[in-house]
């Protein structure tokens, strides 16, 4: 079974996402604030991380703990309010595989998680 | 006597902070209690609404609980957020949500009977409602409301009720409108509910209309409007909107070394120009662009200005 982690302080995002990305046959991990997501990212090898924010810019590097290991490194999805080509190009640079902006077209963004987890390897 | 009566009032003195303390504790108890009730109702409201649009349902779903007190404030509260946060969503589904569980009327109710920021609040849930042309004319009475915030949103709710009169309703808007205005009707353009045609409204004699012109050419990263953006900088009546210009033009990283930016420069403020040379900063222009745009004390400021940015940006 994949694994995702969402990750955001907002409540509300944390659950319309998990319940838009319900039925994709994957566990879905939604830790309450950003600190115990790290641990759990720290812990848990995830297929894919959801970064819900505000501000895109923190701790892209933070999420990549396991391709330090030599193990695969889970793809990261970014959803942030931030539009703007340098935040954009900056977080991909980071190592971010997706980046979407707020407001968010749920089915596309489910249609986007599917087809990366069709990618990999159970 | 003196004595006894001392005592007695000291006693009721303490009678009465003990009695303040515990209904204030009691209040906030029963508030907290309220609050938990509302989150969990909210995320059961989410779930019902999230799986009726996922599903492709037809029929309203059922919400438990709906006629208790506050429960339709909180799934307008849910319905609005979702409106905020998503797009693409089955627009006639969650219209019928609103209509089945009376949240218009609910929501005109608590409109009337509240006022300030309770009533600018309940007003800005009502416009993300995608409300119809009844409920925009309802709350006409509100666009001469004496609060500015209740005024805005009056206008936001006509404004989703009718589109077609965006123009119209923007123009006619008496006070320039600040940032947080704009970022509000830009935020109804990136939900697709009003058209996003730049160019009429930076050609718009209306200040407001011109204003969230380049609002928009800021927003959506719009290089072909430099040409229009230029003019404006060289040439608008309204000083506000001539700095606005460059600001744009500084947004999208565009050269500032113009004849038409270099004279809007030179009418600008101290604290204006300070401004800018902070959006210069943030958008990592070189020192080298600025000898002819900045005098001597200025280009010192950029110069720790940018120093702060790039620490910022290499050990945050």
């Amino acid at each position: 079974m994949y694994r995702i982690l969402i990750v955001s302080d907002d409540p509300f995002l944390r659950d319309m996402v998990r319940f838009a990305l319900d039925g994709l046959g994957a566990e879905i991990r939604t830790p309450g604030d950003r600190s115990e997501a790290l641990r759990l990212a720290r812990r848990v090898l995830f297929d894919l991380v959801l970064v819900l924010a505000a501000c895109p810019y923190a701790d892209c590097e933070a999420m990549l703990p396991r391709r330090q290991r030599g193990m695969r490194r889970p793809r990261i999805f970014f959803v942030a309010w931030q539009h703007s080509e340098h935040a954009v190009l900056s977080v991909l640079d980071g190592g971010v595989d997706q980046y979407m902006t707020f407001p968010v077209n749920l089915q596309r963004l489910r249609l986007k998680v599917a087809e990366c987890l069709n990618t990999l390897n159970p | 006597m003196m004595h006894d009566l001392a005592l007695l009032c000291c006693a009721a003195e303490a009678a009465l902070v003990v009695g303040l303390v515990a209904a204030a504790a009691v209040l906030r108890l029963r508030r907290g209690r309220r609050a938990q009730r509302d989150a969990a109702l909210g995320r059961l409201y989410l779930r019902i609404v999230m799986h009726g649009l996922l599903t492709g349902m037809r029929r309203v779903p059922a919400f438990p609980r709906i006629g208790r007190t506050g429960a339709r404030g909180v799934l307008a509260q849910v319905l609005a957020r979702l409106a905020s946060a998503a797009y693409g969503l089955d627009a006639g589904l969650l219209r019928r949500i609103v209509r089945t569980a009376e949240l218009e009327p609910y929501l005109l109710r608590r409109i009337r009977r509240s006022g300030g920021v309770r009533r600018a609040r309940y007003l800005s849930l009502l416009a993300r409602l995608a409300p119809d042309a009844a409920v925009g004319a309802a709350v006409a009475r509100y666009a001469s409301d004496r609060s500015r915030s209740v005024r805005f949103a009056a206008c936001l709710v006509q404004l989703a009720a009718d589109p077609s009169q965006a123009l119209r309703l923007l123009a006619c808007w008496p006070e320039p409108l600040t940032a947080y205005e704009l970022a509000a009707v830009a935020s109804m353009l990136r939900r697709g509910m009003l058209p996003v045609a730049y160019e009429p409204l930076l050609a718009s004699p209306h200040r407001n209309l011109r204003s969230l012109g380049l609002c928009i050419v800021r927003q959506f990263g719009i290089e072909e409007a430099e040409e229009a953006l230029l003019r404006i900088a060289a040439s608008d009546a309204v000083p506000e909107i001539g700095c606005e210009a460059v600001r744009t033009l500084c947004a999208l990283q565009r050269p500032l070394c113009r004849s038409g930016v270099l004279r809007r420069l030179r009418s600008m403020g101290r604290a204006e120009r300070r401004a800018l040379l902070r959006c210069m900063a943030a958008e990592g222009y070189a020192s080298d662009a600025l000898p002819e745009l900045f005098d001597r004390d200025e280009r010192l400021c950029y110069e720790s200005l940018v120093g702060s940015y790039k620490c910022e940006l290499v050990c945050p």
